[in-house]
């Protein structure tokens, strides 16, 4: 396995019993705990495994492999900080219920999709946005809890609106 | 992209091939929609906004759109907007470069977001040999295949199979789910198996079901006999009208065989006086999403026919039947809960 050179490209299953056991060590000292070094190593070959790519020597494949696992690394530490926000928030609410772990990691991903969308508005037209979404709140609770006017929070979701109906029609990354 | 502003012809298609909404377009959906969103919103307002929208394709191209950019925010609903404000003000801060997220890979493979959260969850070895076989089923979805000897293979929801027929052997490889066999027979008098990571079957002429997950693999014979031979080399023969579970370890007790094991493939789920949660277990697999059965209901008998691939009208039948009632607090969460 040490060879410069693969004499075919491997598969992902050869990829997987040559670099499965390394890469897992190496997000284990990245991330200092090994269950979610596991998750991470395995979501690294899943993704392999949707978008195969060809490695001509196994340097080249560790390269590749680490920069997938380091992107991976930077979205859990993302991912862990805009759950924290999240249940924070929950936890000064009398009345909210604990989320079951599916749920929560659905939950999650969609707040870390729409603050990619909302990225670059201002932070009063993307909150404008998510409130307006999530239950219809009126225009007017909108406004008083923002301190702006009412016009205003229709400026905004027209804004926040364009923002992510462009990202959908592809006209804008 | 074309400059599309003023008359536009017509769409060439018949609809197959949507029009591509230009800048123009979406401005005007998304300030529509802001006016659409207003408590102060006007009878003339909406109908203005209706007349638009037939004005033309791209208008109308531009407000699905702004429909699927608000479908995003569908699993929120219901949950706490301040806590979701706050958690999309983490997440604005972080860099935008998410792109390779989960649920645009769940896209990839062509899987809802519950699908993927599925196959996190599976060892990666079986993921790997579920993702390379010859036949794979998604979520609800049911296939029948005919093989070259004419044996027919039903593949059942969420299932990964593979066939290997060569010079001597019929061999069908079972990665995930279920299928149920019948086997025709062949010419050259070649043996059929159906293999999973626990052990291999021999078909002895015969109509069987096999289901296989992480944890075991089950068989229930209904015509002739099928034998087991499993990873550690235990031999147990079973008849037609029972069935057995077995692991890498060891083969279960023989047991009766169930006749929903066979009614699947008629899109039925079949409940023989089983608890509501196995009947519930048993539906979920037809669809992504999350199921949840209050422990106060759970042990409940249940008797009947089930449409698999409808689970509300399911639910409803049971709901007309057992002291439940069925929330959904969320589109894809379901639970049950006692009345």
């Amino acid at each position: 396995m040490n060879t410069s050179e693969y004499a075919s490209p491997p598969s992902v299953e050869h990829l997987y019993l040559d670099h499965h056991g390394w890469l897992q060590g190496w997000l284990r000292r990245r991330l200092g705990n090994a269950s979610d070094a596991a998750d991470l190593a395995h979501d690294v070959f899943l993704r392999l495994l949707a978008a195969p790519k060809r490695f001509d020597s196994p340097p080249e494949a560790r390269g590749y492999l680490r920069t997938m696992a380091n992107g991976l690394c930077i979205d859990l530490w993302r991912r862990r900080e805009v759950e924290q926000a999240w249940l924070d928030a929950l936890a000064s609410r009398p009345e909210a219920l604990e989320p079951s772990p599916e749920h929560r990691s659905i939950i999650v991903e969609t707040l870390l999709e729409i603050g990619d969308m909302l990225g670059r508005l201002p932070q009063k037209a993307a909150s404008a946005f998510v409130m307006a979404q999530l239950d219809g709140m009126p225009y007017r609770e909108i406004a008083a809890r923002l301190g702006v006017s009412d016009r205003m929070v229709k400026k905004y979701i027209a804004q926040a609106m364009l923002q992510c109906a462009l990202i959908e029609a592809g006209l804008e990354a | 992209m074309a400059a599309t502003d003023g008359a536009m012809p017509p769409a060439g298609g018949t609809g197959d091939e949507a029009v591509k909404p230009g800048r123009r377009s979406l401005e005007e959906a998304a300030s529509w929609y802001a006016a659409l969103c207003s408590e102060d919103v006007t009878g003339a307002e909406r109908q203005a906004w209706r007349d638009w929208l037939a004005r033309s394709p791209e208008h109308a191209s531009a407000w699905e759109h702004v429909e699927a950019v608000s479908r995003r925010f569908a699993p929120l609903h219901g949950t706490d907007p301040d806590a979701a404000v706050a958690g999309v003000a983490a997440a604005r801060r972080g860099p935008v470069s998410r792109r390779r997220m989960l649920s645009g890979m769940a896209g990839l493979f062509g899987l809802g977001l519950a699908g993927w959260l599925g196959w996190r969850h599976t060892a990666l070895p079986e993921v790997l040999m579920a993702w390379s076989a010859d036949y794979r089923t998604g979520i609800g979805e049911q296939r029948e295949i005919t093989l070259a000897d004419g044996t027919q293979v039903w593949l059942n929801t969420d299932s990964a199979l593979s066939v290997e027929y060569r010079a001597g052997v019929r061999l069908l490889r079972l990665a995930a789910g279920e299928i149920l066999v019948h086997t025709a027979s062949d010419p050259g008098g070649r043996p059929f198996y159906v293999a999973t990571r626990y052990g291999r079957m021999q078909a002895l002429g015969t109509r069987f079901a096999v289901n296989h997950d992480q944890h075991r693999t089950r068989l229930d014979v209904f015509e002739s006999a099928v034998e087991i031979r499993n990873a550690a080399g235990a031999l147990q023969r079973v008849e037609a009208g029972q069935r057995a579970d077995f692991t890498a370890d060891g083969v279960s007790p023989l047991q009766a065989a169930e006749r929903a094991r066979e009614a699947w493939h008629r899109g039925v789920v079949v409940a023989d006086d089983i608890p509501l949660q196995q009947l519930i277990e048993e539906l979920a697999r037809y669809q992504p999403g999350h199921i949840g059965v209050a422990p106060e209901v759970a042990e409940l008998s249940v008797m009947g026919v089930y449409p698999a691939g409808d689970i509300d009208h399911a639910l409803a039948m049971l709901e007309n039947t057992l002291p439940i009632r069925i929330e959904r607090p969320l589109p894809w969460w379901i639970s049950i809960e006692a009345k």
